[in-house]
């Protein structure tokens, strides 16, 4: 009998201990998504030429612009993506204009899952989207690839409307000098949101372990996402307006085109073995091969993950209850359709908990007429409303 | 009595001109491949949104500074954030900035020639702001331009106007986000003289007329500057000023030879020597004077100059054609009047292609803006020339290969009766009509090689990869290779067509050739006894076919 409580407290050691590690484990392995921190910088830079962008944090000056905010937005940043931002006047605003994008995008996405992409308005970076990013889910795998995704087209977009200044000829990390210009033009505006993408967002990522090779996978098809779904535009212009000379051109998607196939992607995700030696193997390797392994999909049947899926290696919690850890509010209080059988309908939605059902007489806006550009007119309709909301 | 050089020339010689032309043409390849960057490039730039509180028309918007710190515009960052602001959209001006700036503020070079834009609408899909099909737009717009050394701090207007367009657009699915709408022709420059350039573009709505109602949830405009590419305008100038001495020393050449002849020039010869002088206006290096001069009108320059060497080229086919056509009760074949059927083909189709240049690049010398497509009238118009065009076309093509046909089955007719006659005849007429057969075949190859080359083009360009590293360039290599094998061709064929001085026996024997393959040459030099006595004034061939019909 005395034997039994020394054991239960050998135990209960053992198991504080192995979740100490593993904590402290999956602390680190959020650490890639810290630069989400910089939602929180003003959307000013069309007054403010310049953001800055100084190694020292504590002259800062964007201090406080988003109220309730205690730091700096330009610190949740490492040293090499500062360095990008620098070099790159102007980019940081479409940086920050590309994750408050990717936000709602996310947000949109998932609106009718029982996870609906809830951030947290006053925590930093890699907390913008709650612990959830420290589990390797679908959920993560999603939110990596559709920032990396929304960035690369912010900006583009940006370049395009020339705020950004160096969107250079052919980004190779070198100003763009004029005779390179007058020469051979400049490369494309969505080839430097492309390649900055690349390296501002995969920047944060460190290591060679199973999370950095999930991380940098999930940025770089959530870019593919973007370059996969380009549209490609000519124009003639040869001898009397003939084809034999055509320029050709890549339009943009829209950034809901992006979610659309981002979604799913997640719904097709590839669950993937977890090997047991990377990093020896790996460590030795240079950067260019950076980009260069390949995942093993978990049921050896599958076929391996390609460029543009998701990869995952954990499984998602179930999100039905209240989880402060995760940032997630749970399911209660939510809308849900009674009548669909999908993740949206009562049964999962609530999980089982049931429902209550409300009629409500609710105002809309209908009928709406618009005049180009900014005149809308409405007519308000009273329309009654059955919701339905979980218990 | 001279034939043409092609006759009296022997296989090794021809075997080395040739492959002096095939190495130049593949030197002119090279050189568009390796050394020239793409044609033309593109910059897509995203209209900036400007408000005009005060309502000044003349006012420029402009959206960075380019020399010095001018004001810039107040910017909105969306059409969203307008609603209902009380923002009339007389009061929203997109602003276009070109070039882009990269780094430092890049300027435009007088080497890239020309300007080309293009508009490009983003609709959204929006059920509450459902578009009107057949909307008509009126874009107001204004283009200025800016120099460096400017000493004015504003814009100065190079045009201005109220232009119409069709929108058209489509759905790909109901659950589509955007329209795809087509691409909107803006304006086309003819020279791109000037450092800077700023479009400001108002969509003023009317409901009287029903212009830019209708036109769904606009939320951004592009637009597409496409300019020559600086680095290619130097290539191909290049190209232009070495052909250019080639071709008039080549011309003169050939047309003293003809001079030295004791008859009228034949109508061949004629053809071959406008040929050569419309090869020589091609090439031309006007290029040089638009880095001086204004030159709006370097397009359509550019354009009549191609058109008549193609006009010339088409028509020297059908007279070469038809000079070989064997039928011996056709004297007068050395008139240009007798192929008026044929060249009315020739002439129809360039004369409306001309037409139609003429209304859309001829009107925009005064209105870059202008487009003939802009207006169902002139869309039909348009459409008409270019039917025509195409017909004519068509038809000179049947003309062309009926003649070629009708050629070579008389050739083959004669060529029966070849076993017939002595050998030394009998190898003079095979090597007339080997070469014969060879010219037509160079022609098909270079025609063939064109169509090719550009069909392959449209294909390549096709793909789009991120990190292409090909260091071939195929669009600029097609370009620049086309244009060299038109020119060696012309070359090749004022050289092989022009009147030989060789007089048999006495040429041969004076040396000039080697005495080694003097068997050779001396049976290729052999001449039928009835042609020496008159001065024909046609190539040995159709002699020998007027005699071979005779006999």
């Amino acid at each position: 009998m005395t034997r039994a409580p020394a054991a239960w407290a050998g135990l209960c050691l053992l198991a504080v201990a192995w979740s100490l590690t593993h904590a402290d484990a999956s602390r680190s392995s959020g650490k890639g998504s810290k630069w989400w921190g910089v939602i929180h910088l003003a959307d000013d830079t069309s007054k403010a030429e310049d953001p800055t962008l100084s190694n020292d944090l504590r002259s800062n000056r964007m201090r406080g612009a988003y109220p309730g905010y205690p730091l700096d937005p330009i610190s949740s940043l490492r040293k090499k993506q500062r360095r990008l931002a620098r070099e790159n006047q102007g980019v940081i605003g479409a940086v920050a204009r590309g994750t408050r994008a990717a936000v709602t995008e996310c947000q949109h996405q998932f609106r009718n899952r029982r996870w609906n992409c809830p951030t947290q308005e006053r925590m930093r970076g890699r907390r913008l989207f709650g612990r959830i990013v420290n589990i390797a889910c679908r959920e993560t795998a999603f939110l990596y690839a559709m920032t990396s995704a929304s960035v690369t087209h912010h900006v583009s977009r940006a370049c395009a409307e020339g705020s950004v200044r160096s969107c250079s000829c052919g980004y190779s990390g070198r100003q763009p000098s004029g005779p390179d210009w007058q020469w051979g033009g400049c490369s494309d505006n969505i080839q430097f949101g492309y390649r900055f993408s690349r390296r501002f967002v995969d920047a944060s990522e460190r290591g060679r372990d199973m999370r950095y090779m999930m991380n940098i996978h999930n940025n770089e098809a959530g870019r593919r996402a973007v370059s996969g779904q380009m549209q490609r535009q000519c124009k003639c212009h040869g001898m009397s307006g003939s084809c034999t000379v055509k320029t050709c051109w890549m339009r943009l998607p829209t950034l809901r085109e992006v979610g659309d196939n981002l979604k799913a992607e997640f719904d097709g995700a590839t669950h993937v073995r977890v090997p047991n030696t990377i990093q020896n193997s790996r460590r030795s390797r240079r950067r260019r091969r950076r980009y260069n392994f390949q995942l093993q999909p978990l049921k050896p049947h599958h076929k391996p993950p390609t460029r543009n899926d998701l990869v995952y290696y954990e499984d998602s919690p179930d999100f039905c209850t209240k989880n402060q850890r995760l940032g997630f509010g749970g399911t209660v209080g939510r809308l849900c359709n009674d009548t669909s059988s999908g993740v949206d309908g009562c049964e999962l939605m609530c999980c089982g908990r049931g429902y209550h059902t409300q009629v409500k007489e609710v105002l809309e806006h209908c009928e709406c007429t618009f005049k180009w550009c900014c005149d809308v007119k409405c007519k308000v309709c009273r329309t009654r409303k059955v919701e339905h909301r979980c218990l | 009595m001279a034939g043409a050089v092609i006759e009296n020339l022997s296989g090794r010689k021809l075997a080395c001109l040739c492959s002096v032309l095939l190495v130049a043409l593949l030197v002119c390849f090279l050189l568009g491949g390796l050394v020239a960057p793409e044609p033309s490039s593109s910059q897509n730039i995203l209209g900036t949104i400007c408000l005009d509180h005060e309502r000044e028309p003349d006012r420029w918007f402009q959206v960075w500074s380019v020399i010095g710190s001018e004001k810039m515009c107040d910017k909105a960052d969306k059409v969203d954030d307008l609603m209902d602001t009380g923002i009339s959209s007389e009061q929203v001006v997109f602003a276009f900035q070109m070039p882009l700036r990269r780094g430092a503020v890049l300027d435009f070079t007088r080497w890239q020639q020309n300007l080309i834009g293009v508009l490009q609408l983003d609709i959204d899909h929006d059920s509450q702001y459902e578009m009107v099909p057949n909307a008509t737009l009126a874009l107001d717009v204004r283009l200025g331009y800016k120099n460096k050394e400017d000493k004015t701090e504003d814009w100065t207007l190079l045009a201005a106007s109220v232009e119409e367009r069709h929108l058209i657009c489509d759905l790909d699915s109901e659950q589509s986000y955007r329209y795809n709408c087509d691409l909107i022709p803006l304006f086309e420059l003819g020279s791109l003289h000037h450092d800077y350039y700023l479009l400001n573009l108002r969509l003023p709505p009317n409901m009287e007329n029903q212009r830019n109602v209708g036109i769904g949830k606009l939320v951004d405009i592009n637009l597409v500057a496409i300019f020559q590419n600086g680095g290619f305008t130097k290539v191909w100038v290049s190209l232009k000023t070495i052909f250019f001495p080639l071709v008039v020393v080549l011309l003169v050449w050939f047309w003293r030879r003809v001079q030295a002849l004791q008859r009228e020039p034949a109508l061949i010869e004629c053809m071959l020597f406008s040929l050569g002088i419309c090869l020589s206006v091609l090439n031309l290096p006007l290029e040089f004077l638009t880095l001086r001069f204004d030159m709006p009108y370097m397009l359509l320059i550019t354009d009549i100059r191609q058109g008549v060497f193609y006009a010339v080229l088409l028509s020297f086919w059908l007279v070469f054609a038809g000079e070989h056509l064997m039928v011996s009760e056709d004297c007068d074949r050395n008139r240009l009047a007798a192929y008026w059927k044929h060249l009315s083909a020739v002439a129809c189709g360039c004369i409306s292609l001309f037409i139609f240049d003429m209304c859309e690049r001829g009107v925009q010398l005064t209105n870059p803006f202008y487009s003939i497509w802009g207006t169902r009238v002139g869309t039909n118009l348009a459409l008409s020339f270019i039917i025509m065009a195409g017909v004519s076309a068509s038809l000179y093509f049947c003309f062309l290969s009926w003649m070629i046909w009708r050629v070579f089955c008389n050739i083959n007719v004669k060529r029966h009766s070849l076993p017939a006659m002595s050998s030394v005849r009998r190898l003079h007429y095979e090597g007339i009509i080997y070469r014969f057969k060879f010219l037509m075949l160079a022609t098909l190859t270079c025609a063939a090689m064109t169509v090719i080359g550009f069909i392959l083009g449209q294909v390549a360009e096709g793909q789009w990869k991120w990190d292409d590293e090909i260091s071939l360039n195929y669009t600029s290599a097609i370009l620049t290779g086309v244009y060299g094998m038109w020119n060696v061709y012309t070359m090749a064929v004022i050289c092989l067509y022009a009147p030989s001085h060789k007089r048999w026996p006495t040429a041969a024997a004076a040396g000039g050739v080697a005495q080694l393959d003097s068997q050779s040459e001396e049976i290729e030099f052999s001449r039928l006894a009835p042609a020496n006595d008159e001065p024909s004034d046609l190539t040995s061939l159709t002699q020998f076919v007027r005699k071979a019909a005779t006999d």
